[in-house]
């Protein structure tokens, strides 16, 4: 039984990995033409505690990349520079978009794996109504 | 009698042994997108079956070290191709792999059933 909840855990910790990394693509998508926001990332450690492999995964803290930010050149902005620029985002659309793809792939499979478990515990409790 | 029991104590065992694989996939899928992660598997039941070679001692005391508590997984580094991250769990093979572990606890349960319905039967009960 403990196996079952183990495996419950596990699938839910993956579930809220993903959904966070799919939280931070949305405010990198959403920040995508703010000056000067830098795309935070998330980074995926698999969960020990007192020693121990739980098999759970956890989020790392957020970090920020530290491409280069865009050069943009518009004169009429506000905050243009004396030539001209001005420092856009480093927020590239198509890796967003490719990174929340594969986040809701891992999230159908780990939401696969619990109703599986789910199922298995159920029947494991149906034999016991008889 | 004995017979009979027998088969529901290898019932137990066959289900019990799907569902710790079935947990280890669990978090081998969780890990799916963790760096440097190799993905771990039980052996299945068939071979660990009538294994006498592989009896644990009993932990009496807390300092003894618990080697029967947790079912030390296998990693497999030559199944699959490592990702540039260094992660080598492949969804496709821990689904097929799932669904496999799911098949065979049904089947443990269903063992189950019909042996509890025969002794119930030669009891006297009915079903």
């Amino acid at each position: 039984m403990t196996e079952f909840s183990d495996a419950m855990s596990a699938a839910a910790s993956g579930m809220r990995a993903q959904a966070t990394r799919l939280r931070h693509v949305s405010e990198n998508i959403a920040n995508a033409d703010t000056p000067g926001y830098r795309r935070k990332t998330v980074s995926f450690d698999a969960q020990v505690v007192q020693g121990r492999d739980t098999g759970a995964v956890e989020t790392g803290p957020v970090r920020l990349d530290r491409t280069a930010l865009a050069r943009v050149h518009d004169p009429a902005h506000p905050l243009a520079d004396a030539d001209g620029f001005y420092d856009g985002s480093n927020v590239d659309l198509m890796v967003e978009v490719a990174d929340a793809r594969e986040a809701s792939r891992s999230y159908e499979a780990n939401l696969k794996m619990f109703d599986q478990v789910r199922q298995m515990s159920s029947a494991l409790m149906d034999l016991l109504r008889k | 009698m004995n017979g009979s029991l027998d088969i529901f104590r290898m019932a137990g065992a066959m289900a019990r042994n799907a569902g710790a694989r079935q947990a280890m996939i669990a978090s081998n899928v969780a890990n799916a997108d963790t760096p440097g992660y190799s993905a771990r598997h039980l052996r299945p039941f068939s071979e660990t079956y009538g294994d006498t070679a592989n009896v644990t001692a009993r932990v009496t005391r807390p300092g003894h070290v618990d080697a029967g508590a947790a079912p030390a997984g296998r990693s497999d580094p030559s199944d699959a191709e490592p990702s540039p991250d260094g992660n080598t769990v492949s969804i496709e093979t821990e689904m097929l792999e799932a669904v496999r572990a799911q098949g065979e606890h049904t089947r443990a349960l269903a063992i189950y059933r019909h042996a509890l319905g025969v002794l119930r039967t030669s009891l006297g009960g009915g079903r």
